[in-house]
């Protein structure tokens, strides 16, 4: 059967979105584009199986992001450190007046497990539901709740940003150091 | 049709850990957008179009 000219259409619409989700996967330009490529050959191919009125992005995140592991698996997997050492020897310096370098957030989400890498993303800058993250990543939605929230303590904790109240008085501090506790 | 432009999305649930009280949330979506707008290059249009040009009865099997 013919793709049709909507499907096309839809799929060049959507590949600023692919590409800045294999970047936050891929942590890397080439690895990145080649997956979005994958992708779009894949989602040619197999374009009966998308339902027509059902989320298009999220169908071709779902195969970019298997198509993410596949190529992981098969590469034998090149190690992230996610778990200190890199963590150690990242500069990090407080964050100041709520002043938080763009750079520097980049390295500290390099430095996430990449099943917390995509939960963050995909929830906070994809703009996908808990739901429709799920489903991307074959969990549930649970699962990718836990990992949302263990992504944003680490990220907290590796850019030392304490809770979450940069950007006004900070109520619980106030408690402990308020001096009218009645 | 999604607007991708810089800026964030608007999250209107303000207990959203992500949303854009949070320090977090914001540069999440800072990082993001970078990332949606930058220019996308040729060969993605050229490999749809040769996708559409390839007979489809050849991928059958």
């Amino acid at each position: 059967m013919a793709v049709s000219q909507g499907f096309k259409t839809d799929l060049l619409a959507a590949i600023p979105s692919l590409r800045a989700f294999a970047m936050s996967l891929a942590q890397n330009s080439d690895k990145a584009d080649d997956l979005v490529q994958e992708t779009l050959v894949k989602a040619w191919d197999k374009h009966e199986s998308f339902q027509p009125g059902t989320n298009l992005k999220a169908w071709l995140f779902t195969i970019l992001r298997n198509e993410f592991y596949s190529q992981m698996r098969k590469r034998g997997r090149e190690v992230q450190d996610s778990d200190g050492a890199m963590t150690g020897r990242l500069a990090v310096h407080p964050a100041q007046q709520g002043q938080l370098d763009l750079e520097d957030f980049r390295t500290a989400l390099e430095k996430l497990p990449e099943d917390q890498r995509e939960a963050i993303i995909l929830i906070g800058a994809s703009g996908f539901s808990y739901e429709e993250a799920a489903e991307i990543c074959q969990c549930a939605v649970g699962t990718i709740k836990s990992r949302v929230s263990r992504a944003r303590s680490r990220l907290q904790e590796i850019l030392q940003i304490s809770g979450e109240s940069e950007y006004g008085p900070d109520s619980i501090a106030s408690q402990v150091m308020g001096s009218n506790a009645a | 049709m999604k607007n991708d432009g810089e800026r964030p999305p608007h999250v209107s649930d303000g207990a959203d850990p992500l949303g854009t009280n949070s320090q977090i949330g914001l540069k999440l979506k800072q990082y993001y957008a970078e990332l949606v707008s930058e220019e996308v290059p040729d060969r993605f249009a050229d490999l749809l179009r040769q996708l559409e040009q390839t007979p489809a009865a050849s991928k059958k099997g």
